[in-house]
């Protein structure tokens, strides 16, 4: 422990404020999405607990049938947009999460395979990751979706729908991890220590996971911090588009669609603070990954 | 110097964009085939450039269009059709008897939509070039009244461009391509895109209209269509959403037409016994009348209206609304909302632990997902484990036609403007050869009903078919067939100068449209 406070990387941590800000708005926003069922006054995702009467009930303000005060009031369904927004958190952090996480694995194990084996492997592994590069990720994310919601069984559509997005969002993304890992195995496998592994008859597979993968793990750390906040962003815009989470347990982004069609006819709270909440946690995961990109970077030093 | 900028600007402007009219649409329609698909999107498009025998007027009635006059053959054998001389198709090609002798054949085919229309007719027989005589079954008082959607194409297009029977689903030449009688031709189409017509130079008729060039523009979102429409881009909209009506009266420069159109929001339920239920885990939940009852008193009608619908819907009792001819009085009273009477009889029915597949449109009628999910969390409420799955209408109908559900939500709005449509189409037993029951998507089947659909049809008299339309409405109330919900509100959207027509049927008729 006291050799992280020593460390560079909490120093420079400790003198940004921007990185003290951003982290303790990411921490909050975690926080009361882990534990949304304890701070959450209703449940959303339970459609019995609903009160269509309670539509449209303004923030702050007592509903004019039932009575009711909501903090943050309410969307069309009479859903709580306090409660709705905690668990649609939940929703897109876990599905930006995983998705970077699924990405950040299969991208690892592409590059590592494709810089430390070259020839064929590399080939077909690096030009298949220029082929998707030139589609735009959303692009491929829908057409993923598309096909797995296809072959789905109706009766199971709701409960995979959140991983399909997680499969959708991560092999989209999953390109930047390879590149950066093979880039970074090049270097690396020219170095003695890798020599020296060989030498002593150690199996390919060791050499890359033991001593190669440590090695590359700083640029990989930056990339899937940032890959997070475009993560989220991914999955709210799928959301967005109708594609995403299922209206009956909406995330951020379904949120906001559900919003957008009421800005015209005054009831902007449906859309305003789950746009809020999501700029927020996007800019704050954003602004600490470029933190840590110039703080791991030792040319900026 | 104001006063002249003013005036230079207006007498610039006028002459190019006047008459140029755009405007959008929530579905586009699927096809420009006018036998391939019986839906309003597509009927109500393709009005403006094909016509019938006859037509409906500004309020509804029956009026001569292609033919000029009509009267019935001895007794009741059928119908004698005189037809209008020196019509000429927009492609040049004159209009004759040949021409409804094949709009008929390719209308009533198997590979049609509107098949159905024809179950009462026997043959179609040309007297000479401008006389048709359309044979029925049985005498049919209202037959006239039946075929105002019956678009007359020409047999010399249709067959040298191959699209002499229409194509549902792979399309053909036809469905991107339009050559009518109307005042509009498609100049250009693009699905989904962009619909451009332009006024048909030889139409027979008096021309109302003073547009020169029209643009329909599909626009899924209705909030991105109302901005479209606030910002000039549009000059019509259709729907407008509900919940900015308030907000839109206060403002000059567009105007909100209401109504309350013929279409009646319902919910069907399979009731066919181990079907081909692909996906559905073959679970014959809504079998049992008690099930369907469960839902019909489930859900708070009233609650939607005040709330999604913001008061401007009623609540419906049958499948047809009291503005239609044949509306059974005696069962006007709908479904009563009893949360506790419906979860004993989701219990008694053995809905308990099963999950309800719930299939929804979200882009076809007014608000239609927000009332389906309402829907879901009311049968939550009262014990029922809905999925709910609402869709695009291009994904929803072969979902539907593939039997993909166990509950799904429909509106219907009779072509007829009478009580014996919605029997035909919904509630008559699936008969492909006999052609009824061609949207009866759940397969309700009761013999009494099949029973008396015919008698209904031929009846001359009005208080026995009244009395027969009476029987029908209170048995398919009785078993809970559908569960009528609302009437759908009618939401139209101008810019202020446009001038124009709303009828009933949501058709958008443009040849009463005039841009000031």
């Amino acid at each position: 422990m006291t050799r992280f406070f020593d460390s560079d990387i909490f120093y420079a941590f400790r003198t940004s404020p921007v990185a003290i800000v951003s982290a303790l708005v990411t921490a909050i926003l975690v926080l009361s999405a882990v534990f949304a069922p304890l701070i959450a006054p209703t449940n959303p995702f339970d459609p019995a607990s609903l009160n269509l009467m309670n539509g449209f009930t303004r923030p702050m303000e007592p509903n004019a049938f039932t009575g009711e005060t909501f903090l943050l009031g309410t969307d069309d369904q009479g859903r709580d947009v306090f409660s709705t927004i905690l668990y649609g958190l939940r929703i897109s952090l876990f599905v930006g999460v995983s998705a970077v996480l699924f990405a950040m694995v299969l991208g690892i194990f592409l590059g590592l395979l494709s810089g430390y084996v070259g020839g064929w492997t590399e080939t077909i592994i690096m030009r298949a990751a220029d082929v998707q590069l030139t589609f735009p990720s959303i692009l491929v994310a829908m057409l993923i979706f598309g096909v797995a919601k296809g072959v789905t069984p109706v009766e199971y559509r709701d409960q995979m729908a959140i991983w399909v997005l997680i499969l959708a969002i991560g092999l989209s993304d999953w390109v930047q991890f390879a590149r950066v890992v093979r880039g970074a195995t090049l270097v690396e496998k020219s170095k003695d220590y890798v020599a020296a592994a060989r030498l002593i008859g150690r199996s390919p597979l060791r050499i890359m996971l033991r001593h190669i993968l440590p090695n590359v793990l700083s640029p990989v750390l930056v990339i899937a911090t940032i890959s997070l906040a475009l993560a989220i962003i991914a999955e709210a815009t799928l959301s967005f588009l109708g594609v995403g989470a299922p209206a009956t347990q909406p995330s951020l982004g379904t949120l906001i669609r559900i919003g957008q069609g009421f800005l015209f006819s005054g009831e902007w709270w449906i859309l305003f603070f789950p746009a809020c909440t999501l700029l927020a946690l996007a800019l704050a995961v954003n602004l600490l990954g470029d933190w840590l990109r110039d703080a791991l970077n030792p040319r900026l030093r | 110097m104001h006063r002249l900028s003013t005036a230079l600007a207006l007498v610039l402007a006028l002459p190019a964009t006047a008459e140029e009219f755009n405007f959008a649409v929530t579905t586009d329609p699927q096809t420009m085939d006018p036998h391939a698909v019986n839906s309003t999107p597509v009927l109500g498009f393709l009005n403006n450039v094909y016509e019938g025998l006859v037509r409906r007027g500004k309020d509804m009635s029956i009026e001569p269009s292609l033919a000029v006059s009509w009267e019935p053959i001895g007794e009741g054998e059928g119908w004698r059709f005189k037809l209008r001389e020196g019509v000429t198709f927009q492609d040049g090609a004159a209009f004759n008897a040949d021409d409804v002798v094949f709009s008929y054949e390719r209308a009533a085919s198997e590979q049609a939509d509107t098949s159905s229309w024809f179950a009462p007719v026997s043959e179609v027989i040309k007297v000479d070039d401008y006389t048709v005589d359309i044979m029925t079954t049985a005498p049919n008082p209202i037959f006239p009244d039946s075929i105002a959607n019956w678009m007359m194409m020409d047999s010399g297009w249709a067959e040298a461009n191959g699209a002499a029977r229409p194509d549902k689903d792979q399309g053909n030449y036809a469905t991107l391509n339009a050559n009518g009688t109307g005042p509009f031709q498609v100049v250009s189409r693009q699905p989904d895109l962009e619909t451009v017509l332009e006024p048909h130079a030889g139409w027979w008729g008096e021309v109302e209209h003073n547009l020169t060039r029209v643009t329909m523009t599909p626009i899924q979102n209705p909030a991105t269509a109302l901005a479209a429409l606030l910002s000039g881009d549009v000059d019509f909209i259709n729907p407008v959403p509900i919940q900015d009506v308030a907000r839109l009266e206060g403002n000059p420069e567009v105007r909100v037409i209401q109504g309350i159109e013929a279409r009646v929001i319902m919910l069907g339920f399979d009731q066919q016994e181990g079907s081909a239920e692909s996906g559905q885990g073959g679970a014959d939940m809504f079998l049992d009348p008690r099930a369907r009852e469960a839902v019909a008193k489930a859900i708070n009608v009233p609650a939607i209206l005040q709330t999604i619908m913001r008061g401007n819907a009623e609540v419906a009792s049958q499948m047809v609304s009291p503005a239609m001819r044949g509306f059974s009085e005696a069962n006007a009273a709908p479904y009563v909302y009893d949360a506790e009477a419906a979860r004993s009889l989701a219990e008694e029915a053995g809905l308990a632990g099963q999950t309800i597949a719930f299939k929804c449109p979200n882009d076809r009628y007014l608000n239609d997902e927000a009332v389906c999910q309402a829907v879901t969390s009311m049968l939550a409420q009262a014990g029922m484990d809905v999925s709910l799955d609402a869709m695009p209408v291009s994904n929803y109908w072969p979902e539907l036609r593939a039997d993909n559900f166990d509950m799904y939500l429909l509106g219907w709005s009779p072509g007829t403007f009478d009580a014996e449509h919605p029997i035909r189409f919904l509630a008559a037993t699936q008969d492909d050869e006999a052609k009824l029951g061609s949207w009866n998507f759940g397969g309700y089947s009761n013999a009494r009903v099949d029973e008396l659909l015919p008698m209904i049809q031929s009846e001359i008299d009005d208080t026995a078919r009244q009395a027969m339309l009476d029987e029908t409405a209170k048995i398919l109330q009785d078993e809970v067939a559908y569960v009528p919900l609302y009437v759908q509100p009618l939401v139209w959207g101008a810019r202020s100068g446009v001038e124009l027509t709303q009828r009933p049927d949501d058709f958008f008729i443009l040849r009463w449209v005039t841009v000031n």
